[in-house]
Order: structure tokens, then C-alpha cells, then sequence
């Protein structure tokens, strides 16, 4: 039977700044009533969404950085508040997470070991000096870099990729059930970038599942099993990797996916995109505006879309909110 | 891919002193200054046999350069050498422990308030304006006068009080950004706790703004230290370089062309406060290779 | 086929406490009438400065060790700074990497582009102004935009400001430095669409610069390959993709993921460093097709094939 990893139930985050003489209070509702479960397995699924959709603020609120406005978020069915008060050592040791910048992640002060012999020490995860040494070389290893040339070294000597992979290591030490990662080879070369997910793919089979969260409908058909797709705060679309890259059915992932650059000259995009309306809906919408989120880009808006939001249809392995969807579906 | 190895603290430092001219003048200059604020009860005992430097009528009044007087005597029949050694002394005794209090006590406000946030931010932040609102002359000139005694503390510590609040506010926003770093978070998802954070990842990125920061409270700090002595205020016991100008003018020394009774520890002032200036220009540069170009050394 | 741009080894250098960084190591390349070109390669490889060496933007400690830059007649690195200066915008216009971050956040866009039509012409404000709609809607911007603040708009919204304001005075010549690289899916084809009217409506030569092959491949004529300084490869976008001859090029076509196959390879090895250059081919300690000559001998760009040239080699030399 396969228990449910990671629960988020009606998740809403709205962010306030407020306001002070000429600068306007601002409200931005990032997370607008998200809801996803993952089971686990272990696998591996695919948050996509542009900038602005939420997708990093829903890796935030997992991690604990921040807290949801309402709605619960469960870990292996307790709240992650609950986990953070009362249990929160072992929390971190079962969610873990690779961020996106591989400069910025390490304190220039200190060699970039300590981010291995941090967590060795605070998960307790060998009981003598040599033991953490082997499990240091052991994990460099498992990602293809050499104990010799990395220990010892401060992070401006060493490349981006090989920052990241530092950081792959560290998940190879910490083991735990749920990897976060967030945008981790956006900021490293493209011609790096299949070695590192490979190495999730490795994580799969040791038994840790991911939440990868990207912009990148690429990736996430190269490594994901399932995707959910994002749309200014709003789930629309999700399901297996293959049915929704294939057979969209939103009209947002119809979008996102004939927007992908095709490297191939003799297909070349052959639909203009209208310039005016998708500037429109940059523009923002406000927050608690009813109605479909895409019903100001969507060419095949009806009348409904104006004022009722599209409820979360699901089938029995996709879901996705859109009018244009018959229910008997 | 650059040929260099991993490196310790010592190395480290040794590469940012060779890095920059203006920062290798700078602390050779102070580190001169300060061996002979050092050496200065040694070199003042051996040379006065015992007296003290500010002992009147020690010899005869407005002697001539010679070996043993190297720049003569003032009005008092007092050696001007050993006197400048003394005045040394206690200006920058004054100057680093005031900065040095100071220095402490901004950067324990800037680094509970800037990694703090929130209430705890604001409340630091509107106390530190407070204080910067304060007129610092007039309170420090008043607060003086009832030091009667020759009381070095007091006046540090009255030093200090009024020199805290810039350093603080210019350290706080930056505390507050280096908190949004995202090693910050790593280290929040690997288990560390607030004050292991605090000390452990921010402090010592934060280290050059320190170094910086102290030098400008040690250079106030002397620099309103002497603004009071040269109106005549503060404790006549302690003589600071400060009050060692005052003495000279008060005798008319420039007016009868002694110049070098006046102009000696207005030099060594001149000498602590370039060399701390250029500590922080060099460390600037360090920080900031482009401005090496641009300012052309 | 007319050439409006043509570099001629151009070689920009930095220096450094180590040495000089070689970032432009003797580029060579021309610039046909309305094409689009684009120029590829990895990050670091010396894209950028290129185009900065090419307008004359390079910043100290980098400098312009040698090369020559024709356009309009005249080489513009020997140019007179007033002469350069009448160039610029109007008939040679640049688009520089991260522009969207570098509109001024306290004036509205409207003010924008009318400050830089009037510094650059002997237009009056309100001949400016309504050259300002004018470009907005040449980039199919809404009208509304012009009176909005930077801050208001998306990334994407403001590339395409940057966009216009280059544009507004219909240089014959744009220079786009990475202008889809920080934007999403979306926006990226409507900013790429953009640029590629620029070409078709108003008859502008582009010279594109970016890191992402597929890109290059929707809205390019020709391509350069550019690698450790030097270009690699450069041919017409059909011929590059189908048939690339250079190893290098084959290696960064297999790297780029796509939704028609899953499988996706590296490029073994690591970047060389500027300070450092691989003697010999640049590219040889990465090449799986490296031979005794490669190590020793740099190859030359040739041309193998009309306008296909490559500089490899296994393409005889």
C-alpha cells in the first residue's frame, strides 16, 4: 500500500507589504487554494510553472522557511507546523532540499566540505571521525567528483557544476524521504545539465522521492514521472509526464508546450503569438478578481469563464480545471 | 581551476595584506604608532629618569633642538618628545577603547536586530536614530564638565555612548541582507539555530565591515576627544595629543614662532588618522578590485 | 551578398594579476544585409564581450588588443568618439544582457524612450512622443505601457521596452545580447516573434546573441559557433543543424533537451580558462575525435561548403 508522502490541502499564501505614505499597500496572493498529493513510492513529480506562478514559495512552505496563510501542509499525514515544533531534527533529516543558486548556497567564509560536516554532525549520521571521512569520499564519489581535489577547497575555485554536485552529495549523506529541488541546473551549463539529473534518477532508486520544481517543460519530461503545472498560483493541469506532454488539455498547456523552441529550423513556430493579449495578463490580476486565471489570454474563453473559477476535475490519472473539459470526463 | 589550494585564515590574511598598497601603508603606519605607545614608559623612564613626561620645570624652558632634547623643550621646561610619546599614548588609548566599546556594542545591536527582523528591527532601529538625533557636542561638552577627575573611563565610556548609533546604522541593513543569503537558508535546513547562525555564518562575512566600521569609531572618537581639549575642556590630568595642542596655544607658541611645539602633535593626529584611513581605503579596495583601477594605485 | 558588418580578428583582452584573459581571441565573421545571425556557445566562451568589443563598450581592465570592425565604411574601432557617437542608435543599436534590470525605476517608460530619441536626434520632444507609440506598437506593446513605471511590468514586458527603445530610430543594425535568456517559455517566443519582425517589417539586421540552441534554430539565418575565444563553426541554420561538421557543434546539439527525445548527452570534460587556453585546437581535450595534429596545430576557419566553414581538423589542412 502506498501511504501518502506529502499532502498539500487547500494551501493559500498571500504575501502583504504594507504600506507606508506613498508607497501603496501591496497584496500578492502567490498560492491561490493549491491541493497535490504524493505518494510515496518512491517518484519523482514536476511542479512547472512560469515566474510568478508560486512554484518557489510552494518549496518555501514545505521547507518550513514560511508559513501558509491557510491550508495544511502533511508530511507522512502530520502538519510540517506540527513537525517543526515538536520534531523538528527529524524533519529536517526526512525533507531536504537543493536550491537553485549554486554560488550563492555556500558562505563564502568556509570551505565547501562544511556543508557536508554540518550535516553529519547535526543528523548524527556517523559516530567517529574516520567514519565521517569514509561517508565525505563515499558521497564526492557517488557524484563523479574526486574526495582530493574538493576537500579542502573554498567555493570560488570550484564551478558552478561542481557546486551543485557538492550539493547532490550532501543529499546522498542526509538520505531523506523528500528531495525539494528548486530549479537546480538553470544556473548551471546546459551541457552539465543531464549528468546532474541522472543523479536524481539515482536518488529514485535509493528510495528518495523529489518535487522538482522548474520552469522547464524539458526537464520535466526527461526526469519526471507525474507533472502538476502552475498558473499564477492555481493548479490547472496535472497527470502522468507522458498523457499531458502529449495531450494537453488546458489551453495554458497547450500554450507552454507549442512555446517551447523546437531545435529542429524546419519546424519553426508557424502561429504568431498575439502580443497584446498575453501582455494583458502579465499586467496582474487582482487578488480575489473571480473567474478563470486564463480567461484573459485564453482564445477560447466563454462567457462562464468570466466570473466562475473552473473546479479541479480529476479522472482517474489527470486532472485538470478548465471549462472546456465535460465532466463525464 | 585557479592554481591555488586550499588555504588557512593566516594565509588568507596574508594575500589581502599584499593585495592592496594603501592598506600595507596603512597598518605598517599604525603598527609604528602603536609600538611606541608601547614602548613609551620605557623609552619616557629611561630618558627621564624617572619623572614623569608632564612634570613642570623639569628642565629649562624653549631649549634648543639637541641630542638630548631632539625637539627642545616648551614653556614648562617640559621634554616636547617624551611629552608627544605621552600624548600618543593616551589618544589612541582613549581612541581604541572608545571605538573598541563602541564597535562592540553596535555590532551585538546590528547583528540581534538585523537577523531578527520584524518588531525587533524597528525598535533598535528608532532607539539608534534617537541617539543620532542627539546633538553629539554640546551633550559631550556638558557631559565633560563634571568629569573633574583625571577619570580615562568616563570619558571613554561618554565617548562611546555617542559614537554607537552610526556604525550600528550602517551595519544593521546590511546584516538584514546577508540574513536573505541563501547559505543562510541552507544552514536553517541543515539544523542550525538562530544564534549558531548568527555567529557562525553572518559574523564572519560581516568581519571587513567590522575592521572598517572599528576604524571609523577609533578615528571619531580621537577626533572629538580633541575637539574638546582644544576649547579647553575635559580632565588636565590626562594629556592627549589634543590637549597637547591646546597647551601650545594657550603659551602662544605659534605666535613666538615655536612651531614645532604646535605643529608636532597635530602631525602624529594627522599620521593616526591617515593611517586608519588608509586601512579602510585599502580593505575597501580589497573588497572592491575595481576601484583599483579606477583610483589608479 | 552585402556585408553591413564585418569583424576582422578582433581580440579583446583582460588583464588580470595572472595574465591576460583571452576572452576574444581573433574573431572573424561577417554580418550579411537583413539577415538574422545568431552566435552561439557555452557561458564564458566570449559572447558577450564580443559585442562589446564590436561597439567599443569594453571597460577597463579589458581592452581592445587588436582587430578591425567595418561598418558603413568605416572601422569603428579607429573611429573619432563623436564620430561613434552619431553612429550609435541611430544606425547601430546594441540591446544589452540583463536590459530589462536597467530601466531607470523612477521614470515612466514614455519619458524613457523620449529621453533617448532626444539625446540622439534633433527631434523635439513632441515629435518624440509620438515616435514613442509608434515603437511601442512596433514591439505589440499596449498603448497603456507608456505611462507605466518599470516596477509595473513583468520581465518579459520590459525586455520588450528595451526592445523599443533600440529600435525606435529603425537602425539598420541591432546588436541583442542573451535579450530571451532570463524569461519564461512564453514570453521567450513573444520576445524571439519580436525580434524576428524587426527583420521582417522593418528590414533590420540582427545579430543575436544566446546560449540556447533552440533559439538560435526558430529565428536565425546563419549561425556562429563560438568557443574559448574563437568561432568554431558558421553556417546557414539548416545546414548547421542537419550536417554540423564541427565536434563541438555536434556536442551542443546532442546537450539540448527536447520533447521529441529524451535522451540528452553531455559534453565530457570541463571549460578551458581564458588565462589558458588548450594550445593547439581549443577544443581538443574535450574532442572524442582528437588527433596527434589537434594538439598541436590550431586549425583555421575554413570554408568547406558554400558558406559553411568550420575550423577542424578533420575537414582536411
Amino acid at each position: 500500500m502506498t501511504e501518502k508522502l506529502l499532502q498539500l490541502e487547500k494551501v493559500t499564501k498571500v504575501f502583504r507589504r504594507a504600506g507606508l505614505g506613498l508607497v501603496s499597500e501591496k497584496t500578492t496572493r502567490a498560492l491561490d487554494e493549491i491541493s497535490l498529493t504524493m505518494y510515496g513510492e518512491p517518484t519523482i513529480v514536476a511542479l512547472v510553472g512560469e515566474s510568478g506562478s508560486g512554484k518557489s514559495t510552494v518549496c518555501r512552505l514545505i521547507l518550513g522557511l514560511e508559513k501558509t496563510t491557510s491550508g495544511q501542509i502533511l508530511y507522512e499525514g502530520r502538519d510540517v507546523s506540527q513537525w517543526l515544533e515538536k520534531d523538528w531534527k527529524n524533519y529536517r533529516k526526512e525533507v531536504q532540499i537543493v536550491f537553485q543558486d549554486p554560488y550563492g548556497t555556500y558562505n563564502p567564509f568556509y570551505r565547501v566540505d562544511r556543508v557536508l560536516w554540518t550535516v553529519i554532525k547535526k543528523f548524527h549520521l556517523a559516530s567517529s571521525d574516520r567514519e565521517s571521512r569514509q561517508l565525505v569520499d563515499q558521497s564526492l564519489e557517488a557524484v563523479g567528483l574526486r574526495p582530493r581535489e574538493i576537500l579542502g577547497r573554498y567555493p570560488h575555485q570550484l564551478s558552478g557544476g561542481e557546486r551543485q554536485r557538492i550539493m547532490l552529495a550532501r543529499i546522498y549523506l542526509v538520505k531523506p524521504n523528500l528531495l525539494v529541488c528548486d530549479e537546480p541546473v538553470s544556473m548551471i551549463d546546459a551541457a552539465l545539465r543531464a549528468m546532474f539529473l541522472e543523479h536524481l534518477r539515482d536518488f529514485k532508486k535509493l528510495g528518495i522521492s523529489c518535487l522538482y520544481i522548474t520552469h522547464d517543460l524539458n526537464i520535466a519530461y526527461f526526469i519526471a514521472d507525474s507533472v502538476v503545472i502552475l498558473c499564477t498560483g492555481q493548479i490547472i493541469e496535472s497527470g502522468k509526464t507522458e498523457l499531458v506532454v502529449t495531450d494537453p488539455l488546458h489551453p495554458y498547456t497547450k500554450e507552454l508546450i507549442s512555446s517551447i523552441p523546437n531545435p529542429d529550423p524546419s519546424k519553426r513556430w508557424t502561429e504568431k503569438l498575439d502580443a497584446e493579449r498575453v501582455g494583458l495578463q502579465k499586467l496582474g490580476k487582482g487578488v480575489g478578481e473571480q473567474g478563470c486565471i486564463f480567461y484573459d489570454r485564453c482564445r477560447y474563453a466563454m462567457a462562464k469563464c468570466e466570473k466562475n473559477r473552473p473546479p479541479l476535475l480529476k479522472s482517474k490519472d489527470r486532472e485538470v480545471a478548465c471549462f472546456l473539459i465535460p465532466e463525464a470526463n | 581551476m585557479l592554481k591555488e589550494t586550499g588555504t588557512n585564515f593566516l594565509v588568507r590574511s596574508s594575500r589581502i595584506f599584499k593585495s592592496s598598497l594603501k592598506l600595507r601603508i596603512g597598518i605598517i603606519l599604525f603598527t609604528l604608532l602603536v609600538i611606541s605607545v608601547i614602548l613609551e614608559p620605557a623609552i619616557n623612564n629611561y630618558r627621564l629618569g624617572g619623572h614623569e613626561s608632564t612634570e613642570i620645570g623639569l628642565y629649562d624652558a624653549l631649549l634648543p633642538f639637541t641630542f638630548e632634547h631632539p625637539l627642545g623643550t616648551d614653556h614648562y621646561g617640559r621634554d616636547v618628545f617624551a611629552l608627544l610619546l605621552t600624548g600618543l599614548k593616551y589618544s589612541l588609548l582613549i581612541g581604541l577603547m572608545a571605538g573598541g566599546l563602541a564597535t562592540f556594542i553596535a555590532v551585538s545591536l546590528a547583528l540581534i536586530a538585523g537577523y531578527k527582523g520584524g518588531r525587533l528591527e524597528t525598535l533598535v532601529t528608532t532607539f539608534t536614530n534617537a541617539v543620532l538625533i542627539i546633538p553629539l557636542w554640546p551633550i559631550l561638552a556638558i557631559a565633560v564638565l563634571f568629569v573633574e577627575r583625571a577619570d580615562l573611563m568616563l570619558i571613554i565610556v561618554i565617548l562611546a555612548f555617542f559614537s554607537w548609533p552610526w556604525a550600528c546604522r550602517q551595519i544593521t541593513p546590511q546584516i538584514a541582507s546577508l540574513k536573505e543569503r541563501p547559505y543562510i537558508e541552507l544552514a536553517k535546513v541543515s539544523g542550525l539555530r538562530d544564534l549558531e547562525i548568527m555567529f557562525k555564518e553572518i559574523l564572519p562575512n560581516f568581519l571587513p565591515y567590522v575592521i572598517v566600521g572599528f576604524s571609523y569609531a577609533v578615528a571619531g572618537a580621537i577626533m572629538a576627544e580633541t575637539a574638546l581639549r582644544l576649547v579647553g575642556l575635559g580632565p588636565g590630568a590626562i594629556p592627549s595629543l589634543g590637549l597637547l595642542i591646546n597647551w601650545a596655544m594657550y603659551t602662544g607658541a605659534l605666535a613666538q614662532q615655536h612651531y614645532v611645539i604646535v605643529l608636532s602633535p597635530i602631525l602624529l593626529l594627522v599620521l593616526i588618522f591617515v593611517s586608519l584611513n588608509f586601512i579602510n581605503i585599502g580593505l575597501d579596495e580589497v573588497y572592491n578590485p575595481r576601484l583599483k583601477k579606477i583610483t589608479g594605485l | 551578398m552585402q556585408a553591413i558588418l564585418e569583424v576582422e580578428n578582433l581580440r579583446v583582452y583582460f588583464t588580470t594579476i595572472e595574465g591576460d584573459c583571452k576572452s576574444v581571441d581573433g574573431v572573424s565573421f561577417r554580418v550579411y544585409n537583413k539577415e538574422i545571425l545568431g552566435i552561439a556557445g557555452e557561458s564564458g566562451c566570449g559572447k558577450s564581450t564580443l559585442i562589446e568589443g564590436i561597439l567599443r563598450l569594453v571597460k577597463p581592465p579589458g581592452y581592445i588588443k587588436s582587430g578591425k570592425v567595418f561598418f558603413a565604411g568605416s572601422d569603428l574601432l579607429h573611429l573619432k568618439e563623436r564620430n561613434l557617437r552619431k553612429i550609435r542608435w541611430k544606425e547601430l543599436s546594441y540591446i544589452p544582457q540583463g536590459c530589462m534590470n536597467a530601466l531607470n525605476p523612477v521614470l515612466r517608460i514614455e519619458e524613457q524612450i523620449v529621453d533617448g530619441i532626444v539625446t540622439h536626434t534633433d527631434l523635439s520632444g513632441e515629435k518624440a512622443k509620438e515616435m514613442t507609440s509608434s515603437a511601442l506598437n512596433a514591439v505589440g506593446m499596449p498603448s497603456e505601457v507608456a505611462g507605466m513605471y518599470p516596477h509595473e511590468l513583468s520581465g518579459g514586458m520590459r525586455q520588450r521596452v528595451a526592445i523599443a527603445m533600440s529600435t525606435c530610430l529603425r537602425p539598420s543594425l541591432v546588436l541583442a545580447d542573451e535579450p530571451v535568456t532570463a524569461l519564461d517559455v512564453i514570453m521567450q517566443r513573444l520576445n524571439l516573434q519580436t525580434i524576428a519582425e524587426l527583420k521582417e517589417r522593418f528590414g533590420m539586421t540582427v545579430v543575436l546573441v544566446a546560449h540556447d540552441m533552440a533559439c538560435h534554430a526558430e529565428i536565425c539565418d546563419r549561425i556562429c559557433i563560438m568557443y574559448a575565444g574563437r568561432l568554431m563553426e558558421i553556417g546557414i541554420v539548416d545546414q548547421l543543424f542537419q550536417k554540423p561538421l564541427h565536434p563541438y557543434t555536434k556536442g551542443l546539439l546532442e546537450a539540448v533537451p527536447s520533447l521529441q527525445r529524451r535522451r540528452v548527452k553531455s559534453i565530457a570534460g570541463l571549460a578551458p580558462s581564458p588565462l589558458n587556453w588548450p594550445r593547439g585546437c581549443r577544443f581538443h581535450p574535450r574532442c572524442p575525435f582528437q588527433k596527434k595534429i589537434c594538439k598541436k596545430k590550431e586549425p583555421a576557419l575554413r570554408e568547406v561548403d558554400s558558406e559553411h566553414y568550420v575550423a577542424c581538423h578533420l575537414y582536411g589542412d
